[in-house]
Order: C-alpha cells, then structure tokens, then sequence
C-alpha cells in the first residue's frame, strides 16, 4: 500500500518537474524575442546585429564606442524625428480610436438584434458573418483598390477606416451576439413593459449592464485595426501611413543605409502600447476569446 | 423582434458588411474577366550620324490615356484564371505530357507560381494549426497545475506572440535568426557551419515560418483550451480518481472529451487564420523560397505603375473558392442541423 | 375602465400551436389566473396581452382599446417577471423609479410614489442597495413594487412566487392577496401551483396544451371539474378515475360498483372521485379489494388499490391502520361521483 503510493508520488514528482520545465522553456520562447529586441532598440546596429559575438549585444562595446554610453536613443530619434514615425503614430491612433468606437456602435446595435430575434434571417445573417470573417483581407483589398481610385477616395484615413469597420463587423457582430445572449431576455422585456421602445431599452437597461462585453469586444477591435497590415499598406497614401505599414516601408528604404535600428525602435515603438493593454486588461481578453468558443 | 425594429437595428452592420465585403466580391469577380490593355506602340525614326533606324518604343501618353479611358482593361474571360500565373492549364498539359516521371512532375509543377504559392499555403495551414493545438493544449495543462500566484503573469507573457502585430513579430524573430542576430549565430556556432543562414534554403525557410506560426497560434489554443480546463465537471474527475483511473486516463477520458467541442472551435479559426498567411512572407523576406496565395495578391497590387489588377483578381477568387473549401463541412453541417430542425 | 378581452387570440410558432382560440372577458378588479402544467402556453397568453409576443390571429382589447398593434409601453399594463427582471445596475429605488422616469411622469411626484409602493411591500430599509445584494424575496418585493409604483390598468405576473422557499411563499402569497384588495387592479396570475391559485383566484382558467379547460371560480374547478383533464389536475391528490361500463344507472369496473347513478347514459365512462369524499367501511361498501400500500399523512391515512390499470386512493382516519394485501372495503356513494364521456373526456350531466 505504501509502496505503489511511493511510486506514485514519484511518478507525480517527475510529472511536475516536466511540467515546470516545459512551462518556463515555453515562457522563454514566448517572451524572450520581446525583451531580446527592446534591449537591442537601444545599442548601435553593430551591436545588435553583431559579426563578432552575441555578447556585444548584451554589452554594447560598440554603442560605448560610438556614442560614450551603454545605452543609445539614436534609434529611436532617428525613427521618431529623421524619419517621421511620430506622424504614422497619430495616425495610428485616429485609425485605431475610430475603428474601434465606429465598430462598437454599429456592431452594438446588430449583435443586439440577433441575440434578440428569434426569426431565421438572423441566423443566415450569423452564418454569412462567419463566412466573411474567413476571407483573407487581401482579397478584400483587390476588390476595393481599383473603384477607390476610380472614386479618388483612395489614401485617405477615412477611408481605410470605413474599411476596417466592415471588415471588423463580422467577427465583432458574432462576439457581442454571444454576450447579448448571456444577459437574460426578462431585463430588456421588463423595461419595455416600464414604458421603454425597443432601443430605450437597450439604451437604458441592457448597455448599462453589457458594459464588460463591450469593452471586450472593443479590445479586439482594436487589436485588429491595430495589427492590419493588408489594408493600410495598401489603401494609405505615404503621408498617411500608419505604423505598420510605415515600418514595413522602412525596410526597403533603411537597410541599404545601415540604419536599420530605426526600424528596430519602430518596432519596439510599436509593441509597447500592446504590452500596456495586456497587462491591463488580460482578463478582460481571455474572457473575450473564450466567449466565442463557450457560445459559437 | 418585430421586423422593422430588427431591420432598424442592424441595418447599419449590414450596409457596411455588404458594400465592404460583399461588393468588393463581386468586383474581384469582375475584374478577374479583364486584364492589362496593351501598351500602345509606336515606331520612332531615329536618325543620327550613321542614318536612320526606326525603333519600337512604348508611347506612354497614349497607353495612359487608353488606362484612364477604360480602367478595367480589356475583356479577356477566364483567361487569366488559365495563364500560367494561376491554374497554368495548357503548361500543366505539356508537363504531364513529356517529363521524367513523378518527380520531374512535381518539381516542374512546383515552379509555376500559383501551384508554388498554393502548395506551401496549404502546408502551413495543416501543419501550423494541429501543432499549435497540441502546443497550446500542453501549455493550458502545465499551467493547470501551476499555483494561483504565478498563473497571472505566465499567462501574460503566453499572451504576448499572440497580440503581437503578426508583421512586426516576425520581423523580431527575423532579426534575431538574422546571420547576425543571436538565434542565427548561436545556430551557426551549434553546427558548426559559418555559412549557415536559414533564409538560405527553401525547407529551412518553410521550417522558420512554420515555427513562427506555431509560435503566434499556440496562445490562442492555451487561452480556449484554459479555460475550457476550468469548467471539467470536478464529480466526473473524481469519480474516475475513485474508479481507479490513471493521470494519463483522466487526461484521456475526461479531459479531452470535455474539450472536443472547444477543440473544434479552436481548429475553425486557425484554420482560417493560417490559410490567410500573409505578413510573415513579408516580415521573413521570404518570398524567394516560399509564397502564399495572400502574398501573391498583394505581390500583383504592389508594382507602382503596373498594377495587375486582372491576375490579383483571379488569384483572390481562386483563394475565396479555397476558404469555401476550407468552411464546406462547418457550412454543410449547419446547413443539415437547420432543415432538420425546420 | 379595466377589463380584458381575449377574442379567439391564437399563437402559432411554424406548426406548433402554443396557444389555441383562447376567448375570454376579464372583469375590471379582478383576480384572474393561469393554470396549468408546463409548457401549456400560460407564459405565451400573458406575453401575448403584454405585447411582447406577436399574435398569430385574433383580437386583444384593454377596456375599449384594440390593442394588438401597440407595443408594449403603450399597453399601460405592468409585469412580474418570474426571473424578476431587476435592473442589476440600479439600486433598488432606482429600479422602483424607473417606470416613472421613462414614462416622464413630473420629477416632484417621483419620491412619493416610490416610497409609498416600497411600503407597501416593506421594502423601505433596502431602498440603496443594488438587486445582487438582495435575498430571493426581497428582490421578489422589488418586482413588485416596480409594478405597482405606476398604478398600471392591469397587473400581469408570471409564477412571481416559484423561485421563493415554502414558508417565504405562503407570506408573499398573503401579501399580494392584500395589494390587490388594496388597489383593485385587475390582475392576472399566472402560476402552476393549484394551491395558489385556489387562495388567491377570483376565477381560474385551467389550459393544457394551449387549449383552455374551464374557466371557473376555485370551487366550480374544484367541485365539478368540466372533464378529466381538469378532474386530474386540481386537488392533492388528484380525483381519482376509473374506466367502465354505465347501465341503468349502475357502474361496474372489476372492483368497483356503484349503483343508483342519477343518469340515463349508458356505455363506457370515466368514474371519477375524490380520495376524502370515499370512506373505509368495515363490511359492503362499493369496492372491494386487496391493500395496495398505505401511507401515514399525519392528518389522515392514504389508502391505495389497484383497479384496472389505475391507482384508486382513499383517505381514512389518521389512526387507521391495514396491512398490505388485506382485503378492505369502501363506500363510494353515488353522491360524490362524477361522470366523464370516456372517449372526450367531458362531464357527463351537471
Ligand atoms: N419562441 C418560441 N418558439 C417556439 N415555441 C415556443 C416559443 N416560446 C414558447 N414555445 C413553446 O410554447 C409552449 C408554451 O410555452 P409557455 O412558455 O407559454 O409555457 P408555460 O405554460 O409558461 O410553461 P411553464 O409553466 O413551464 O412556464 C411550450 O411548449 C414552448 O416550448
Ligand atoms: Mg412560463
């Protein structure tokens, strides 16, 4: 009897120490590049991308040379100020901040209508959001690219915004639909017997309470305008480029110049406000991922 | 909800999916039927010290003129889609005519671009999102088993590949398996090989963007199958602990049971995720070695003066007919539940 | 200027009939209510009259307004949800308000109101907390004084008491047995527990399968249930029926026998009486048969038979005593039998 539970706790032993082992080999895969790459924002590219030895790097023997100290903002200056990223920044921003409130309203409203609605339209509508959800945005785009420039709406911010909006709407109509359906269908029919119509309602009594879901869903609103590569590289005119695809243009224009690290401190310019939002609304994206599978 | 009230609801949504998505559909179909016009030639008479020749030149006011007169270009039908950019049908025949048995077949096959673009879509496709599952899923149990305080903050930093724009996540591995950069130089010096450079060849670029993929796609599996972890009905577990169940059995027959459902969410969306394979291409400089259906797109529409819009068109439908592919069984099965249910 | 009327109001989901031709006149002031099993179509009735559930076919008129076409705030009616319905990010004074403020009654009469409706449910000490910080009961009361706060035309209330423990329920119970003698609102009561509805019904309407059975005071439904249906529903325990012969005014069942019957129907019927209407007699009786079981009730001891296919109970003094398989007999008197058309169901005779 003691003896197999021995055995056991020997087995469960070991089992741990793997498990253990493999999570902090998997936190170093994941976290490692990170904190590899802000470190380097700050050296001189021979130090960061170093012939001689990956210690430089760690050191940074030829920053202390060429500029008399360990650590170095050229990077950083040179891609903020020399080459403009500040001005991808705002723009960014506008993008980012009207993507995500314009889906928000919009999305807000149709989820609510089909987590409501008991007709069939509804749920065809559902499954045709989940069919436009699948579609590579560049496809997308190559519908888009040549009306646009017949219309001369092409390489605005309002434009590549309108786009996001829509191509966000199918993913932001199926997770806001499986919150609306979480909140109990008494609440909005109580307050429309109290006196309210149907959007009071929802004003009042359902948003009020919807909150957490909404906040939810705006994080990956924002995530996906964020993150898009395939519209703003192609639908942005050069002043109007936002961040990523103003980095993806650094790349061909700077590392001929050997400047490279501008493109470096972009890049960590870039990740530094989506570390921010993990950190501050972790829980609030596990739930969002989550509801899509509880519910779709 | 009476119709009016819904119709007032979500018209909006719907406007924007329609003219956005839906419309821009049906121009890619358009555009697809039409290509390039010609350029407009004219002979030019150059007379200089030995006489005159007479020369061939573009006349770029006139081919301008003609683009701007009629943007779409000229009709050209299913042409595009059987050049030897896309489907390569007539290149195909002469192949499977004369050549060196299979292999010669294959590698031929493997030089026309669509094929080429295709082929390692689809391998990053099916091998990126099953071996993103299983990392993912191995993650949730390990951190299943990690004490309160810590899960936070490694769940966390599991986030992160997954956040991470997927251009700029590439281009910090790139940087880093970069000849120079740490992960290329310390691989170098494993080998033993100076010359060793994964952007080199073609399996270990495929070999680098599958472990990116697996990278930035194992966070999402983590999260789902996490919390799917949580809700494991705790009597069914115990009950098996009583019956005499191993861990592995428990793992076995009520874990994974519980998580199937999950299990195929989960594949869904990587499914779709990884068949769009885009920014990597592009973050890795990899194009030379491996393409995607995505990339070939974007490739058509980047020239500066000559946009392909006829061959992005084509290859954007042909890609669109593989997503229908791809979601036919989720669509078939809705579809049966639905007249079932009517 | 309250009453209700339910002209043929039909509600049909594809081909699934929730509610059939229910036609009905509700009097001003009164105390109507629903009974019925599960999935009857109670709920869908009294959705209907809210107007949060469309009407298939049919005509719904609150005192001389068709009312089919409004929506739901312009029914002047109000609720009770089952779930309650509370708005969880107000307190409970807010909730209690919120008909008023989106009905823009005047500001200056707001706090009088609220407050009024919140004693009269005893609920003043609560009136700053949020619904989760409330127990089962008190956030019933909230329900409540939500509904009365705006003095509606009529009162609907869905099973208001079926999430509240037993004791909880006989005291709510009174307490909306005293408001509606208090504000002689017409209400509609919608519940499954006959015990309810017999304490607090003017008159029940009894429905299966959204079909109406009877609509009668308690003691119409009790005393002369119009089929067996209703027979079998109303009363703890439920009338018992046995299938038979009728000749001449003499039923005959196997065990049972009764005769002198008042009717000239003859043919196959239901037989049907209640358990504390039949008594144990030592000798004769109308049936006689072997002990199935018998249970001890505390007030009365239940004894079972088996005739035919069906259990047949009868109450006895509560310090009787039998052995299973002892054969007893019982007197089942002509007087307190009802008759039943075996094939319809249908009472047969007054
Ligand atoms: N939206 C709907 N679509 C289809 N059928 C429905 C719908 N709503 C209700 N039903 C059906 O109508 C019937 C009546 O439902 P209803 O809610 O009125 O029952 P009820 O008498 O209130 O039951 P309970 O006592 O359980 O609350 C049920 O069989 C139900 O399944
Ligand atoms: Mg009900």
């Amino acid at each position: 009897m003691s003896g197999t539970s021995m055995i056991a706790r020997r087995r469960s032993r070991t089992l741990a120490t793997v498990s253990t082992l493999f999570l902090i080999t998997w936190l170093i895969v994941a976290a490692f590049p990170f904190l590899w790459t802000v470190w380097g924002s700050f050296k001189v590219e021979s130090d960061f991308f170093s012939r001689e030895s990956w210690l430089n790097a760690l050191f940074g023997v030829y920053t202390e040379m060429q500029t008399g100290a360990p650590f170095t903002g050229d990077g950083y200056y040179g891609a903020w100020i020399t080459r403009d990223f500040w001005r991808a920044v705002v723009n960014t921003a506008i993008v980012t901040l009207c993507v995500t409130v314009i889906s928000l309203t919009i999305g807000t409203l149709g989820g609510y209508a089909l987590a409501r609605s008991g007709h069939r339209y509804a749920f065809w509508i559902l499954i045709a959001a989940l069919v436009f959800r699948a579609m590579p945005h560049i496809t997308l785009v190559s519908g888009y690219l040549l009306p646009f420039f017949e219309l001369n709406i092409w390489g605005h911010l309002a434009t590549s915004i309108v786009v996001l909006v829509a191509i966000n709407q199918p993913f932001t109509l199926w997770m806001l639909h499986s919150f609306f359906l979480s909140i109990p269908k008494d609440l909005d029919e109580s307050a429309m017997v109290d006196g309210c119509t149907r959007f009071q309602a929802f004003r009042w009594v359902v948003i009020p309470v919807m909150w957490p879901g909404v906040i939810t869903t705006g994080l990956f609103s924002f995530l996906l305008a964020y993150n898009d590569f395939a519209v703003t590289a192609m639908l942005l005119s050069q002043d109007n480029q936002t961040m990523v695809p103003k980095i993806s243009s650094f790349l061909g224009s700077i590392q001929e110049q050997g400047n490279v690290m501008f493109a470096v401190a972009a890049v960590v310019s870039a990740t530094a406000p989506l570390f921010l939002l993990v950190m501050f609304f972790q829980r609030q994206i596990v739930s969002g991922l989550t509801a899509g599978a509880v519910k779709g | 909800m009476p119709h009016k009230t819904f119709l007032a609801f979500i018209l909006p949504a719907v406007i924007a999916m329609l003219l956005f998505i839906a419309l821009p559909i049906v121009s890619v179909i358009v555009q697809s039927l039409y290509v390039e016009h010609e350029q407009v030639l004219e002979e030019v008479e150059n007379c200089g010290p030995f006489g005159c020749t007479t020369e061939v030149r573009v006349d770029a006011e006139a081919t301008a003129a003609l683009k701007s007169a009629d943007p779409l270009g000229r009709f050209n039908g299913l042409g595009t889609f059987f050049n030897r950019s896309h489907l390569a049908v007539s290149e195909i025949g002469v192949i499977l005519a004369d050549n060196d048995g299979l292999g010669d077949i294959a590698a031929r096959i493997y030089n026309l671009p669509f094929y080429k673009a295709l082929l390692f879509t689809l391998s990053y496709t099916f091998i990126v999102t099953p071996l993103g599952m299983i990392l993912g899923f191995l993650i949730a149990l390990s951190v299943n088993s990690v004490s309160q305080v810590l899960k936070g903050p490694v769940i966390f930093f599991s986030l992160l590949p997954m956040i991470i724009t997927p251009l700029i996540g590439s281009l910090i591995l790139f940087w880093m398996i970069n000849s120079q950069g740490i992960l290329g130089s310390a691989l170098q010096a494993l080998f033993n090989d100076p010359t060793l450079s994964l952007k080199a060849s073609t399996p270990l670029t495929w070999l680098t963007l599958f472990v990116y993929g697996v990278w930035t796609a194992a966070p999402f599996s983590f999260v789902v199958f996490y919390a799917g972890l949580q809700t494991v009905p705790g009597d069914t577990l115990e009950s098996a602990m009583i019956d005499g169940a191993s861990r592995w059995e428990r793992v076995r027959y009520v874990i994974i049971p519980h998580l199937g459902p999950l299990a195929t969410f989960v594949a869904l969306v990587q499914l779709m995720d990884n068949f769009r394979v885009f920014e990597p291409i592009v973050g890795f400089s990899a194009e030379a070695n491996a393409t995607s259906l995505s990339w070939l797109v974007f490739n058509d529409l980047q020239g500066e003066s000559t946009q392909l819009f006829g061959s992005a068109a084509a290859t954007s439908l042909l890609t669109i007919a593989g997503v229908i592919v791809l979601l036919s069984p989720v669509l078939v099965r809705t579809w049966r539940e639905f007249s079932n249910k009517a | 200027m309250a009453e209700i009327r339910l002209k043929n109001v039909t509600k049909r989901w594809g081909d699934f009939v929730g509610v059939q031709k229910f036609d009905l006149d509700i009097a001003d002031k009164e105390f109507l209510v629903l009974l019925g099993p599960s999935g009857c179509g109670k709920t869908t009735t009294m959705r209907m009259i809210a107007g949060l559930e469309d009407i298939t076919d049919g005509e719904i008129w609150l005192g001389d307004r068709m009312v089919n076409k409004l929506e739901p705030k312009d029914r002047d009616i109000s609720m009770v949800f089952q779930s309650y319905g509370l708005y969880p990010n107000m307190t409970v004074y807010e909730n209690i308000r919120f008909p008023l403020k989106v009905r823009k009654v005047p500001k200056d009469q707001h706090d009088e109101r609220v407050m009024k409706a919140a004693e009269m449910v005893e609920l003043k000490d609560f009136l700053d907390r949020r619904p989760a910080a409330l127990s089962g009961g008190q956030r019933q009361r909230v329900a409540l004084a939500r509904a009365i706060v705006r003095e509606p035309t009529a009162f609907l209330m869905d099973e208001p008491l079926s999430n509240l423990d037993a004791k909880l329920r006989v005291s709510t119970r009174a307490q909306i047995k005293n408001l509606h003698h208090t504000l002689k609102t017409t209400t509609i009561y919608v519940t499954h527990d006959q015990i309810e509805a017999m304490t607090l019904a003017d008159r029940v309407v009894v429905m299966n399968k959204g079909v109406v059975q009877q609509v009668g005071t308690p003691t119409d439904i009790y005393d002369k249930p119009a089929n067996t249906f209703v027979a079998g529903f109303i009363g703890s325990p439920a009338m018992n029926l046995v299938d038979g012969e009728l000749r001449d005014g003499v039923f005959e069942a196997g065990k049972v026998r009764v005769t002198g019957l008042p009717t000239t129907h003859n043919g196959k019927v239901t037989l049907g009486f209640r358990a504390e209407d039949a008594t144990i007699v030592p000798e004769g009786g109308e049936l006689s048969a072997p002990v199935y079981s018998m249970e001890l009730l505390g007030d009365a001891s239940m004894i079972s038979f088996r005739v035919g296919g069906e259990l047949v109970s009868i109450k006895a003094a509560k310090d009787y005593r039998a052995e299973i398989d002892e054969q007893v007999h019982a007197a089942i008197p002509a007087e307190i039998c009802h008759l039943f058309d075996s094939k319809t169901g249908a009472r047969l005779g007054a």
